[in-house]
């Protein structure tokens, strides 16, 4: 397994990232606030690997999501990107570079109903990036045919080509939104709660439709969802966020077998389950909310909420530490050790 | 198919509302107090064949027909061209009316073309630099622009423009005596429309670039402005192609009413600048109960504003897809 990871080529190199965003000051005179979405995360990502990213509502993984994506003016810390053997960092990139890009580094949006453009067709918006980049000129025949090839490998018909997104249900809209993206061909693609909108029937999928895409053009996903069961069957690793940090990072398996962090631990025993015979599960109920990530807590983010909270825990930041296997962890305490 | 068959049921539409709207302003301006014939004749005539000559003139006019009778003879002469009599300047209202229509049409046609090249390219910019210094001047000024009535800016551009530094004339719509045609009478027109034209676009200006602004703004906060970006658009591409076109729907109804609103006139600022047009045509009409010229301008504004309202749904249908002309 280690040797694995070693061999494995890094796509992404994230290091330290950090997102703030200006609270609105209620008074003249007022320090101006930051609601720190994303407190300094460090990860790499793997190419061709599936990388889930979990969490609660308000945690930070879209804003993370987008962050690589440099859809957010990034506050600081690194965002390297591989390409041709060389690692560029998105943040320096001049305006041009960075569009030419953003071909290869796309974004599956959450929302199906408002990211598609009301006044454009299907195939409008599937055809926009393409002719924008160059691939193919406006009103190039070879350019319908293309649009209609990837439509049809998403499961859309040739009659929605010139339909207005208005006249989809939502799951035809996350394909087209799917559709979009994938039809640039691009080496790196955040899909953020890509199937959080969607029925469980259509949800499957779409999931099967992501991982056949995955197989035939060599892709890398950076899966975000608050859907525990969905990124246990797609992802190959696992990121536990917390108040805009990274409390655990590990592969599947090992982050449902030999789970480290107590949030983790609340996180996972709150799946739902058919099984009657699996009788009382040892539920672990967090108390309180979410704090305020305007002026989160010191020392470790969670040990406002967390059930074994030492001292330490009140006063020391804890760092992300390799406890073996590829399994990273973020805890003074971590469990089963 | 579908469009035409909806066209023709709005033009039904229009041609009953028309109806019910003449009969409603016929019998308004009929109840009013005041007698229009005793206005047109005047303290002049002799005591002994006053009331001679206006059984006369009551006659000619036919206003001792009943009601429903004047306005059958009304709405069939409106019809075939024939707006009535003007018992103010005595002449046909067609003849009355022609010259004030011309200037007012001229002057709001300019002050409209002034105020959405300035207005349109304004508003965007301010919503792509929200909050930034110049989108926070820009707020100021426009706020001050549509809230300062348009006397006040009146009378300060003609103390600034005309008096203090005499570039424009004060007031008229050609140099008293003026008698040359072609490109010298143009200049000369040109020159006394500038200032009432100014005055017209500031309010226009402040209330059309708040508009563009807000719903640029609204545009620019969706989600699929990000998928724009994430696609690899150019920026120019993003704003004026995705937000700007999503941002219109409102812009398309404000522009609407302005032309609605271009025959109308402005009292205030035709009064000001001694404008002939037909605002001030309008009150001196109500002053001296000349009814015919006032009715037959509020009968050419209800048409307005009905093909006007058409007008709107259609342009609707081309901005935004999602609207369909239906039932």
């Amino acid at each position: 397994m280690e040797m694995q990871t070693e061999k494995k080529k890094v796509l992404l190199s994230i290091r330290d990232e950090k997102q703030y965003f200006p609270v609105k000051k209620t008074g003249f005179r007022e320090e101006q606030k930051y609601v720190k979405a994303n407190d300094g995360i460090s990860l790499d990502i793997y190419e061709g690997e599936t990388l889930g990213l979990v969490g609660e509502s308000g945690c930070g993984k879209s804003t993370f999501g987008r962050t690589i994506l440099q859809l957010y003016p990034q506050t600081d810390g690194e965002i390297l990107y591989e390409k041709d053997g060389k690692m560029m960092n998105l943040k320096e990139q001049p305006a041009e570079t960075m569009r030419g890009l953003r071909r290869e580094l796309q974004l599956i949006f959450q929302d199906p109903y408002s990211s598609l453009n009301p006044r454009m067709t299907a195939g409008q918006i599937i055809g926009e990036g393409l002719t924008s980049h160059g691939l193919y000129k406006k009103g190039d025949p070879a350019l319908r045919e293309y649009v209609l090839e990837v439509m049809k490998k998403c499961g859309l018909d040739n009659y929605m080509f010139s339909r207005y997104p208005h006249q989809f249900s939502g799951g035809q809209r996350q394909r087209i939104g799917i559709a979009r993206s994938l039809a640039l061909k691009p080496r790196f693609v955040v899909c953020d709660e890509a199937v959080s909108a969607l029925d469980v029937s259509i949800q499957s999928q779409i999931l099967n439709l992501l991982l056949d895409l995955k197989e035939e053009a060599h892709l890398t996903y950076l899966f975000i969802t608050h859907d525990l069961s969905v990124v246990k069957y797609i992802s190959d690793r696992i990121g536990v966020m917390y108040l805009g940090n990274l409390v655990e990072l590990a592969p599947t398996e090992g982050l449902f077998e030999r789970t480290l962090h107590p949030y983790t631990k609340a996180l996972l025993s709150a799946i739902p389950t058919t099984d009657v015979n699996a009788g009382k599960r040892d539920r672990i109920l967090l108390e309180g909310d979410i704090p305020s990530p305007v002026s989160p807590p010191s020392g470790c983010k969670f040990h406002t909420r967390c059930y074994q909270c030492q001292e330490k825990c009140k006063k020391d930041v804890p760092m992300l530490e390799d406890k073996g296997n590829g399994h990273l962890v973020a805890c003074h305490y971590p469990l089963e050790s | 198919m579908r469009k035409g068959r909806y066209l023709l049921k709005r033009l039904i539409y229009i041609i009953f509302v028309f109806f019910i709207i003449s009969i409603l302003m016929f019998t308004i301006y009929k109840a009013l107090p005041g007698d229009p014939v005793k206005m047109m004749m005047g303290d002049n005539v002799k005591p002994e064949v006053y009331q001679q000559q206006y059984d006369i003139i009551r006659e000619q006019l036919g206003l001792d027909d009943p009601i429903p009778v004047q306005y059958i003879k009304w709405i069939t002469n409106m019809l075939r061209g024939d707006f009535g009599y003007s018992t103010e300047y005595r002449r046909p209202v067609k003849d009355v009316i022609g010259v004030p229509m011309r200037n007012t049409v001229l002057l709001n046609l300019f002050s409209m073309i002034i105020v959405f090249a300035v207005a349109v390219p304004l508003g965007i910019t301010t919503a792509v630099r929200k909050n930034s210094i110049f989108d926070k001047f820009i707020q100021v000024i426009t706020i001050v622009g549509y809230s300062v009535p348009s006397f006040v800016i009146a009378l300060l551009a003609i103390y600034l423009f005309a008096i203090r530094i005499p570039l424009f004339p004060i007031s008229g719509v050609k140099t008293a005596g003026f008698e040359g045609t072609g490109m010298a009478a143009f200049l000369d027109s040109a020159k006394h429309m500038i200032l009432p034209v100014l005055v017209m676009s500031v309010g226009g200006i402040g209330s059309i670039t708040r508009y563009v602004r807000a719903s640029m703004i609204d545009a620019l906060r969706m989600d699929y402005i990000k998928t724009a970006r994430s696609k690899g658009l150019r920026e120019k591409v993003v704003i004026y192609v995705h937000a700007f076109r999503n941002a219109l729907v409102p812009v398309v109804t404000v522009t609407t009413w302005w032309l609605i609103g271009l025959f109308g006139g402005s009292v205030v600022i035709e009064s000001i600048f001694l404008w002939d047009g037909l605002g001030k045509m309008m009150i001196t009409g109500l002053s001296q109960r000349d009814f015919a010229v006032v009715l037959a301008m509020q009968m050419f504004y209800v048409i307005l504003s009905l093909v006007g309202n058409v007008l709107m749904d259609i342009a609707y249908t081309l901005v935004d897809p999602r609207v369909r002309l239906e039932n």
